[in-house]
């Protein structure tokens, strides 16, 4: 339009009238799609202040986000979260995805430039086929001004769909930090406090019996339990998360040991458990056969019952270890 | 006579075992000795050297006030306020003694035997807090497991002179001491307690251990209703002498009373005085009842402080780990089993029998060393590290449970001299007893030959010169390090400064004495983080950064030629990672790495990282360089790939060094030329077109 201004003030010596009327209609127009914006805004506004992911349909896509007046970003995650299209990482991509959008909404740095939305396949496949998507989940940021580039689409294989890694590419596409907060787990504390409830209620029932707290064999067994927990490896399964087992896709074959040293799956942490726990009975056996007072008979067999876990588990667990550690000379 | 004779040959078999103990702990720790040179280890050690040379050198106080303006230039290292001098103060002591006496040896032999004759120390505190715990016999094996177990010589080897392998002595002796207290009641061990734990806090950090795990065993002894004037008179002499002596190192300060890591002591201390308080009223009250609530309801809300405080902690670690910096270390990573198995093997099996035992048949001391062994063993699995506090306890627990099979299978000739009845019930018979003795021992020789295989292969390698092995068994040494240090050291200025990734600042420092911009006490993340920047950015980016460093020379550690995996290049994406965390605006990990996700530095690597300074330097003129004929040029054995950018060429930088077999390369960085060369063409002299319209003519002329 200013072209076409500029080109009418070369052009032809026209009347200051006609000039006078474009620049009313300019500014008609200009208030117009000002109107147009302002309301696109309060109603998107409306909209996150119920929920703070948008849902969209094809219809609202095209009108909110393909529609051209609009001064405000949309991030958008492309999914398929209906049960019969069993899709497992979509679930877990939505999780985060609220996350970020619930992080967003009650900052207190928040505003109108950015919005979240969410397109589901099933309600709005048009769209798909519009951006010619096959995948889901897709995180697509559409900016305010100009057309979505390259660096608008999520790298959803190299960075995971973790909110903090959503939010430093929201930063980076928007400038708008978002600082990831997420609701507290409190299964974890409302587990234990329950525990503890229950433990006190025994405790308060069997007030005048309360023996079992002196129990050493009670205290002996947890103990040993942690103990045999933790020489495991649990705590790095617990922080590194592996799989349970390994299945070669190829041959259908199931491997339980890592191949290498420097990790494990939980199977393996299973079994190793389980071998340390049988080595330290034998030796338990072991004394016990020499110090206890049953006839002889009973004692001879937990003797060797005991040599025999120890040496047996004990080569076992070797030859998993030989099996990990590569190089590794003894039998 | 006769019990006097058996006592005499008791001792003396019990002298020679710890003796022998002792010197196989000594001389297994030898291997890098042997193998290389009486040489300091690694990087941490480099610096411990250091101080210790600038200690001996200068003095105590000079020592004390040091301010060290070679390292983290422009911004310099207040040494002496944030380092534990006990391992430098024990180093020049002994120096001096041995100086005094005329046996004049040098600081570095000092320092790289420092540790070994530790280990020996240690083995004698441990056989003395495990005969507290259990027996004779017990302590013994304990003393020789805790000899030769490569959890613990992993630090502890000579030339690795390090803060470990004098504190895991202070430790063990420290909670012999304590127990001991405990044990009598008396102020005198109590007090040699505190100033066991004052040597231990003025060598290294983990003394927040023993500052949690003792005031842990007084709580747990009050719940158990063990509560006695002994508890009492050692963890209050303790707590108050130890706070005074702890709070003079001047790196600790007035942490003690300030951190939560220090509060779980202070209340256990508060809790304590109300406890005993409340004992000495109620042998003047009668309302037991209401005693006994009140001390439940006390005893509750010191446990969930204790708790939360924990907690809190474990929090804040949780925390850390997080952080790249820390967990670009890979000491600072979870444990897997085979850790576990590798630095212990038959002990990580026997110690929770050896638990059992110690629990069923509980006392004071018994209750201390189950939970040392519970928390200990908490930490191991959360921090690859921690596994050295792990072992002593992993020692004598598996020691008891040897010790009291050995004491049931062994011992047939004592039983012979009893009357023959009791023969006659007992028996397993003396077949039975030695299998399981003949077995039992060779599990012992397993675990000797495991250990000694593992201290040479894996934790004797100085890691400052490398060695290499043909087919035929020869051997190569690689003293590339040495010679790119001494290359430094002889042909640049003496205040010139060297940029190297932080790993190496030490060693730059100890050997080339020249000034480093970041070292390996990563203090300063930002500065650290300019560094990776620098290293990450093209080359004019990376010059700029380096002017405004002062920059004279770049060290880099390159690999491609021998395939040495711990080079620069494989360090790269920490580098970049940490560059982001701070200037994210500049540096993405994401342009590092191709559209499918790998970091490659062939033809298909991304073209950020084949033109960043890194890539340039690691790689410039190795594209002419073929390694054998079946491979082509420019292929990097470490990574098996034939580089992408072979056709490198430096603006601003110029090779001043490669070392023998590329593992160093030194660069030169060039001050600013006279003039800025302009990139400007040729001027052509073909005449322009002539315009024909004469109005745009006008605006074009003034344009060109």
């Amino acid at each position: 339009i200013y072209q076409c201004l500029s080109c009418n003030k070369h052009r032809s010596n026209n009347s200051r009238q006609r000039l006078l009327r474009l620049k009313y209609f300019l500014y008609f127009y200009y208030f117009q799609i000002f109107c147009l914006q302002t309301k696109k805004v309060t109603q998107m506004m409306e909209w996150t202040s119920k929920r703070s992911v948008i849902r969209m349909n094809g219809d609202k896509f095209r009108r909110f986000v393909k529609a051209p007046p609009r001064n405000y970003s949309v991030v958008i995650m492309f999914t398929a979260l209906q049960p019969q299209r069993q899709c497992g990482v979509c679930k877990q991509a939505d999780e985060e995805f609220q996350v970020l959008a619930n992080s967003w909404r009650y900052s207190s740095a928040f505003t109108n430039k950015v919005f979240f939305a969410t397109v589901d396949f099933d309600e709005g496949s048009d769209v798909f086929q519009m951006l010619s998507m096959n995948s889901a989940p897709t995180f697509l940021h559409f900016p305010a001004k100009g057309k979505p580039r390259k660096t608008d689409t999520y790298e959803l294989q190299v960075r995971g769909f973790a909110a903090e890694q959503l939010a430093r590419w929201v930063a980076d596409r928007t400038d708008v930090q978002i600082r990831i907060i997420r609701p507290p787990n409190y299964a974890g504390p409302l587990l234990l406090g329950f525990l503890l409830a229950v433990i006190g209620g025994l405790a308060y029932l069997r007030r005048h019996n309360l023996e079992f707290l002196f129990n050493k064999n009670v205290w002996a067994f947890s103990a040993l339990c942690f103990v045999l927990i933790m020489t495991s490896g649990q705590m790095w399964n617990h922080i590194r998360g592996p799989p349970y087992a390994h299945k070669n896709p190829s041959t259908g074959q199931v491997s339980y040991i890592h191949g290498s040293s420097q990790a494990q799956f939980v199977a393996e942490t299973h079994i190793v458990l389980l071998f340390n726990a049988a080595v330290t009975m034998g030796m338990v056996l072991l004394c016990e056969a020499a110090t206890s007072d049953l006839d002889i008979g009973k004692r001879k067999i937990m003797c060797v019952a005991g040599i025999g876990l120890v040496m047996l588990f004990f080569s076992w667990l070797l030859s998993v270890f030989r099996a990990k550690y590569h190089g590794y000379p003894y039998r | 006579c006769c019990g006097l004779g058996m006592w005499r040959m008791s001792s003396l078999l019990s002298f020679s075992i710890l003796f022998l103990a002792c010197l196989a702990g000594f001389s297994s720790r030898l291997f890098a000795v042997i193998r290389f040179e009486s040489i300091i280890h690694e990087f941490d050690p480099w610096f411990n050297y250091r101080s210790t040379h600038h200690l001996t050198t200068n003095g105590f106080y000079e020592f004390l006030n040091w301010f060290d303006e070679r390292a983290w230039y422009p911004l310099g290292r207040i040494v002496g306020g944030t380092v534990y001098p006990g391992l430098m103060v024990t180093a020049g002591l002994i120096h001096y003694m041995l100086n005094l006496l005329h046996i004049t040896v040098h600081i570095r032999d000092v320092c790289v035997f420092l540790a070994p004759v530790f280990s020996g120390l240690t083995a004698i505190s441990t056989f003395l807090l495990t005969r507290e715990l259990w027996n004779q016999g017990a302590g013994l094996l304990a003393a020789c497991f805790i000899a030769i177990v490569p959890g613990y010589i992993s630090r502890s080897v000579a030339g690795s002179f390090d803060n470990e392998g004098i504190a895991i002595f202070a430790l063990q002796f420290t909670y012999y001491l304590w127990v001991k207290s405990v044990k009598t009641g008396s102020v005198f061990w109590a007090i040699g307690c505190c100033l066991s734990y004052f040597y231990m806090v003025s060598a290294w950090g983990g003394y927040v251990f023993i500052i949690n795990l003792i005031p842990l065993h007084v709580f747990v002894l009050m719940l158990m209703q063990r509560y006695s004037r002994r508890v009492y008179i050692a963890y209050s002499t303790f707590y108050i002498v130890g706070l005074v002596l702890s709070m003079q190192i001047p790196f600790v300060g007035f942490q003690p009373i300030r951190t939560s890591e220090h509060m779980a002591a202070a209340g256990v201390f508060a809790l304590l005085q109300a406890y005993a308080f409340l004992q000495y009223l109620k042998d003047r009250l009668t309302r037991q009842e209401f005693q006994t609530l009140f001390l439940l309801g006390v005893s509750l809300a010191a446990g969930v402080v204790f708790l939360t405080v924990i907690y809190l902690t474990y929090t804040g670690l949780y925390a850390k780990i997080h952080i790249p910096i820390i967990a670009s270390v890979s000491e600072h990573q979870p444990t897997t089993w085979v850790s576990f198995f590798f630095d212990l093997h038959i002990l990580v099996c026997t110690f929770p029998a050896g638990l059992w035992f110690c629990i069923k048949n509980v006392n004071d001391e018994r209750v201390f060393v189950a939970l040392y062994a519970i928390s200990a063993v908490y930490f191991a699995g959360v921090m690859v590290r921690l596994m050295l506090t792990l072992t002593p306890v992993v020692c004598m627990l598996s020691a008891v449970a040897f010790s009291s099979v050995f004491e049931h299978y062994m011992g047939d000739d004592t039983k012979r001299e009893k009357p023959p009845q009791e023969k006659a019930e007992e028996g397993l018979g003396p077949n039975v007893k030695s299998i399981v003795t003949m077995l039992m021992l060779m599990l012992l020789m397993m675990f000797a030959v495991h250990c000694t295989w593992v201290t040479s292969n894996a934790y004797s390698s100085p890691s400052v010169v490398l060695a290499s092995y043909n087919h035929d068994g020869t051997r190569n040494i690689l003293d590339d390090f040495r010679e790119a240090y001494y290359w430094l050291r002889q042909n640049t200025d003496e205040h010139a400064r060297v940029m190297s990734w932080w790993d190496y600042g030490y060693q730059i420092a100890g050997m080339a004495n020249r000034t480093t911009l970041v070292d390996n006490n990563t203090w300063n993340n930002s500065h650290i983080a300019l560094v990776g920047k620098a290293m990450s950015s093209n080359e004019s980016a990376a010059y700029e950064i380096m002017r405004s460093l002062d920059v004279d020379y770049v060290l880099i550690i390159f690999g491609g030629v021998i395939g040495y995996s711990g080079d620069d290049i494989n360090k790269f994406l920490w580098m970049v990672r940490i560059a982001e965390g701070e200037h994210p605006k500049d540096i993405r990990e994401s342009d590092y790495f191709t559209p499918q996700g790998e970091f490659r530095v062939d033809k298909a690597g991304s073209p950020t990282l084949l033109n960043c300074l890194m890539y340039k330097m690691s790689y410039y003129r190795f594209g002419e360089m073929q390694l054998d004929f079946r491979t082509p040029p420019g292929f990097d054995r470490t990574r098996n790939a034939e580089i992408g950018n072979k056709d490198i060429k430096f603006k601003h930088l110029e090779e001043a060094f490669t070392s023998e077999h590329w593992l160093v390369r030194i660069y030169k960085v060039k001050s600013l030329d006279n003039r800025e060369p302009l990139d400007h063409k040729l001027r052509s002299v073909v005449p322009r077109q002539k315009y024909t319209s004469k109005k745009v003519t006008g605006l074009l002329y003034v344009c060109t």
